[in-house]
């Protein structure tokens, strides 16, 4: 690896990660703040907003705090120390809750009530009729489920948990000495939050909190209610686990979901009105500083705007749903595996069903030729057919193992459920490995044929998740390529423990050569470009954010390679920087479906090679994963993901655009046709299944085809 | 199915392996599945002579994971061999005892010969490349880490073979006994490895022109990986600058830094160094040009022999061809490879054949009779008097590549009682039998004319016939048939019998 030029890897040239972050966060806002999009989309997106916000609080924030605890003062890539970095995203978060609040209060509510759905921001608000049905509503459904909890010498301040709504109220005794209580009653998490009242016409709303703020009265019998807030606290919840020490991870992580529960709190949201008393008891209590607290003009998190999204009878304010179309490959009668040994197949979800690769484990698991499969499972949906097929896989007596990384963020207590399923069926578990998260997503099935043993691999750049394969866009290679087939051999010995493999053929796994096979692959690129010869490098990255990867990002840029970049999240890169980054174009696009999938094209002189996988250009994909990046060697395919990519690099409605200055801007449309990269990969692939469709239709065809009695 | 699937385990000195293979007429051997778990054994026996129960425990408990990956696969029959570390254990019979009580496994321990022959096996499994390298001068060199191996082709068989300076495990210990910086440690493995490399030189290399070295084992291959990184070359070869340059490079870096230029662990990082100096040694010493790297391990000798053994694969190496071509040359140092050994050993391999039916031998035994034939006379170099037992000593401490180490006892057993009496409580009834053989097949060039060189050999009743043309005095030869015969005939119930054809 040759060494990188000092005046690559400033400070200054790096942008931090966490700004970078709130960054691609305003740009989903400004989906929700955007009038061509429908009502109930934007709905959505700023419900997502808010999600991400949560997760960027107890995750990134969270352990910032630990450094700061720690007294780790190493600044990151762009020169910033965790405390600076703490109080810049404090800046920028209130700015951000302020754009959501208001885009909530002044945009989308009066749109919503223009619509024929009124949310009763305030239980003072209701109707008559209104009330009195919340009021029934209250004493059937509610009031059997509080808690109501006071504080006073006797009684401890309560533990609040992590994320849970909660009200506030300050109390006095009606008989007694005029001492002010605290008291406070938590807004149960098993009643859904929005409640629609159908009393009228009109389609009415109003969040749980206000009902039971209405009804305080009668949960505090004897006492005047002076003053009552909701209010959601967030804990540290990073996982850091001790992996020398933990004998069994299993039970190291059951033990932290409990703890999660009772890490320090990071953040406060409570209405901006709140009385002074309250917040200053919660403050103290909660031991918050100023810059913690978040007050807010409108009802505390915002996540709920999902479930009004699934509101009835409002289709004509969202998208019309997309059905994910079959591919082409798989549409006939021949078996899943005659279809793969016919060639490479390359899915490009959602757009193209994710079925084939459910169906792949399912035919695998009940093939009586089938010896063994292997996969390694990150993200399962709850009832996933997946494991379901694995498990029967077992029972049929096929040597099945499974990875099931236990370690993905806040999905442990599903991966725990699913691996013991899996166990117990006499499926070969693996529980993650130590010091290493299992990122990758590969399957092999080994199959005995009439001319030898044959593997079946999938490749893919997504989870093996069928809910998520509908709202994610990701790649996935279906493929018997012995050369694959020995690899993924080789991959899953590795995660067995055994000694890394003499040789790769195709694979290029992570921590151990991905990095190194990256920084190759951008050298060579700079070396065709300072030698005369034609030089390109397009990647497409959920996020950018690693300093090494960056600098000879910039030193191919100096040398004349043209790059752009498709990063829909964090970029740590400055793009169209003059003598750092002309070449460079990083552009984001945000849709309807989330993009995640990994495409790097490398140029190499006219000999392109195209790489697809599940890592991204962050250190912790690169030295503290498992990852595996595969190339795409069918020369078909290959031009399917060229496609892909510049598809999306011309993209002018959702696309936006990283200028030198570190803001993102849509692209100009003027005297463009307009182009939704997303909308356009759905008709393609509506229009390709149609063909085949029009192709296999016998009347069009003119030629009946006996169906014969199989075998 | 057409197709066979087998196992092959090695129980190395640095590492437990398994290959799965597939053996097809149609494909030949492809390997399927490839597993291996670093666990040094050898340091083990080579600084205490025994292997700690910690490293049988974690061996039953990887072999136990191999046991069921080819379950899996539904193997239909493996090999399991252990090498040196465990061949020199001295505890060996417990854990070999151990591993089949817990995994069901049973380990077989090879001979050094054998398992080199094991891993050149592998090598010529590589017809098309091997074929061509060996058309020069070539040497192998197997760098192992229990032990080195050096051997000689001549023509395109192989001739000589010898185990050498210490392997790189037992180097680098001898290493961490001595309080040296890194160039005094370099010169010092240069010293040991000179040491023995000098005698094999002036030994075995007088008169031959070494110009294509064939280099075994991981470090080489690693090298050479290393050399195509930096050069145009292939990844399975380099020239001899290619390997200084990758040498000196290699010689000029920190323990970490070997690690990083290389991409290895640790562990082996610190045998990368003994090794490569004793890789250049050899290649100064032989004067080779060229490296070939084919990569192969000694499974995928075991899966060649497997294969061959079952008549699956056809080699178009005779690999017998070397065994025999090694033990003429062994005949040669010692004076006794003329025309009369040569007859001796037709007579007796034409004598296996017309007894076929009466013997009862496998047709392994007839390449022993043979090499047994020719190192008949080999203690005579030693002393004319009472040379069975020289025959005896110089057979038991010399390899022949092939031989394992009972079949090399069983040569040298025949080989002593040829010459002296036959003591009946100490031999087998295999070895008499093929004592019987040699003794009639000496007897009948007892002339050392080579009078009977065209005979035929054929059982008739209770008569073997030799019968030949040969026109003149023939009463040497049939004397000592006759004498002969009384042993021949309590072995075989059958009697030797001299026919002259007369012309008419």
């Amino acid at each position: 690896m040759a060494e990188t030029d000092a005046r690559f890897v400033q400070p200054e040239n790096f942008v931090n990660r966490e700004l970078s972050w709130l960054e691609f966060d305003y740009r989903i806002l400004e989906e929700a703040r955007d009038k061509t999009i429908p009502l109930f989309e934007r709905l959505k997106f700023l419900s997502i907003t808010a999600s991400n916000l949560d997760e960027f609080f107890m995750v990134r924030v969270a352990s910032l705090k630990d450094m700061v605890h720690a007294g780790y003062t190493k600044p990151d890539m762009a020169g910033l120390k965790p405390d600076e970095q703490l109080v810049k995203i404090g800046e920028k978060t209130h700015e951000l809750v302020a754009l959501q609040y208001s885009t909530y209060t002044r945009s989308l509510v009066p749109a919503l009530r223009q619509n024929g759905l009124r949310i009763v921001g305030r239980h003072e608000e209701l109707t008559e009729a209104e009330g009195a049905w919340v009021d029934k509503y209250f004493q059937d459904n509610v009031y059997p489920v509080l808690t109501p909890m006071a504080v006073d010498s006797s009684r401890p301040f309560p533990l609040i948990y992590n994320k849970s709504l909660n009200i506030a109220a300050l109390i006095r005794k009606k008989d007694g000495d005029g001492e002010i209580d605290f008291a406070m009653v938590r807004v149960p998490a098993v009643l859904p939050r929005i409640i629609e009242i159908p009393v009228s016409e009109e389609r009415v709303v109003i969040l749980l909190e206000e009902i039971i703020e209405r009804h305080l009265s009668a949960l505090f019998s004897n006492c005047d209610i002076i003053a009552a807030h909701p209010f959601r606290i967030m804990r540290n919840a990073d996982l850091s686990i001790d992996e020398e020490e933990a004998e069994d991870l299993l039970k190291e992580i059951e033990k932290l979901l409990k703890r999660r529960q009772w890490g320090e709190a990071i953040r406060l949201e409570i209405e901006d009105n709140t009385d002074k008393r309250i917040l200053k008891r919660l403050k103290k209590e909660l031991k918050l500083q100023n810059a913690d607290i978040y007050q807010v003009n409108g009802p505390l998190d915002l996540t709920f705007l999902m479930k009004m999204y699934g509101l009835p009878d409002f289709e004509h304010l969202k998208v019309s749903p997309y059905h994910p179309q079959p591919n082409p490959a798989f549409m006939n009668d021949d078996d899943i595996f005659a279809n793969i040994r016919k060639g490479d197949i390359l899915l490009h979800h959602p757009y193209e069903s994710f079925d084939p690769v459910v169906k792949f484990i399912q035919t695998a698991a009940r093939d009586p030729e089938v010896l063994a499969i292997k996969q390694t499972l990150y993200r399962v949906s709850g009832n996933s057919p997946i494991v379901a097929a694995l498990a029967a896989a077992a029972d049929n007596g096929k040597q099945v193992s499974v990875l099931v990384e236990l370690k993905a963020r806040f999905d442990e207590e599903n991966n725990i459920n699913w691996a013991k399923m899996l166990e117990k069926a006499g499926c070969h578990v693996i529980y993650g490995l130590v010091g290493l998260k299992t990122h990758s997503k590969i399957t092999l099935v080994v199959r005995r044929e009439e001319d030898g043993i044959r593997r079946y691999v999938h490749l893919g750049t997504g989870n093996y998740n069928d809910s998520t394969a509908k709202l994610y866009t990701d790649c996935g290679l279906l493929t018997c390529h012995p050369q694959i087939g020995e690899d993924a051999t080789a991959v899953f010995n590795m995660l067995s423990g055994y000694s890394e493999p003499l040789h790769w053929n195709h694979l290029v796994v992570a921590p151990i050569w991905l990095r190194k096979r990256f920084v190759r692959l951008i050298e060579r690129e700079t070396h065709h470009a300072s030698t005369g010869r034609p030089a390109r490098i397009i990647a497409k990255v959920n996020s950018l954010c690693d300093r090494d990867i960056i600098a000879k990002l910039y030193e191919a840029s100096c040398a004349g390679v043209k790059i752009d970049l498709i990063v829909r999240g964090i970029c740590g890169l400055r793009a169209g920087v003059p003598g750092l980054s002309e070449n460079i174009t990083v552009r984001s696009i945000v849709g309807n479906f989330l993009e995640h999938s990994r495409i790097f094209y490398f140029e190499n002189n006219g000999m392109p090679e195209y790489y697809m996988g599940s890592a991204d250009w962050m250190p912790r994909n690169l030295d503290r994963r498992v990852e595996i990046v595969f190339p795409i060697l069918d020369v078909e395919l290959q031009q399917k993901a060229m496609h892909i990519l510049e598809v999306q690099l011309e993209d002018n409605l959702k696309a936006h655009v990283l200028q030198p200055d570190g803001s993102y801007v849509k692209v100009d449309r003027r005297g463009k046709m307009p182009l939704g990269a997303q909308d356009t990969f759905c008709g393609e692939a509506v229009a390709a299944a149609r063909a085949v469709e029009a192709r296999q239709d016998p009347v069009n065809t003119r030629v009946f085809v006996p169906v014969e009695s199989p075998n | 199915m057409a197709n066979h699937l087998f196992a092959a385990i090695d129980v190395g000195s640095f590492e437990l392996e398994m290959g799965i293979y597939e053996i097809s007429p149609k494909n030949g051997i492809r390997q399927i599945d490839h597993l291996r778990h670093v666990i040094a054994l050898g340091r083990d026996t080579y600084h205490t002579g025994k292997i700690s129960y910690r490293l049988v425990d974690e061996m039953c408990r990887v072999l136990g994971d191999f046991s069921k990956v080819m379950k899996g696969y539904k193997v239909e029959d493996y090999w399991a061999c252990a090498t040196s570390a465990m061949r020199e254990a001295v505890n060996n019979q417990i854990i070999l005892d151990q591993i089949e009580v817990r995994t069901g496994i049973k380990v077989q321990i090879i001979s050094n010969s054998e398992q080199r022959f094991l891993s050149y096996k592998a090598i010529a499994m590589k017809a098309a490349e091997f074929e061509k390298i060996i058309q020069k001068g070539t040497a192998i060199a197997d760098v192992g880490f229990g032990s080195t191996q050096l051997s000689l082709f001549d023509k395109d068989s192989l001739v000589t073979t010898q185990n050498i300076v210490p392997g790189v495990l037992k180097i680098r210990d001898t290493l961490s006994m001595i309080q040296a910086n890194r160039i005094q440690e370099n010169s010092i493995v240069e010293e040991i490895i000179d040491h023995e490399l000098i005698k094999f030189k002036k030994l075995y290399l007088r008169d031959r022109d070494i110009k294509h070295l064939i280099g075994v084992g991981d470090t080489i291959t690693i090298l050479v990986r290393k050399a195509a990184e930096s050069g145009a070359s292939t990844t399975d070869r380099m020239t001899r600058e290619q390997f200084n340059r990758v040498y000196d490079q290699l010689m000029s870096l920190s323990a970490a830094q070997i690690e990083e230029a290389f991409g290895i662990n640790e562990s082996f990082a610190s045998i990368l160094v003994p090794s490569a100096i004793i890789y250049n040694r050899i290649l100064q010493m032989t004067g080779a040009e060229m490296v070939w790297t084919p990569g192969t391990r000694l499974c995928d000798g075991v899966v060649t022999e497997y294969a061959q053994n079952n008549r699956w694969l056809k080699f178009t190496h005779d690999f017998e061809e070397d065994m025999l071509a090694a033990a003429r040359n062994m005949a040669k140092r010692y004076r006794c490879g003329n025309a009369h050994v040569l007859c001796v050993e037709n007579m007796a391999a034409r004598m296996f054949d017309a007894m076929k039916k009466y013997h009862g031998l496998a047709q392994r035994d007839r390449i022993l009779l043979r090499i047994a034939a020719i190192l008949y006379g080999c203690g005579k170099y030693v002393t004319m008097r009472e040379f069975g037992e020289c025959s005896y000593n110089i057979i038991m401490s010399t390899e022949i590549i092939g031989l394992s180490q009972s079949e090399r006892e069983l040569v040298a057993n025949v080989v002593r009682h040829y010459a002296d009496e036959y003591e009946y409580d100490e031999a087998d009834i295999r070895t008499a039998k093929l004592t019987a053989m040699l003794r009639l097949a000496v007897a009948l060039d007892t002339s050392y004319h080579q009078k009977l060189e065209g005979c035929r050999m054929g059982v008739r009743g209770d008569n073997l016939i030799i019968s030949t043309e040969y026109q003149g005095d023939l009463s040497l030869e049939i004397l000592s048939v006759n004498t002969n015969a009384g042993f021949f005939e309590e072995i075989f119930g059958i009697q030797p019998v001299v026919k002259q054809k007369r012309r008419v």
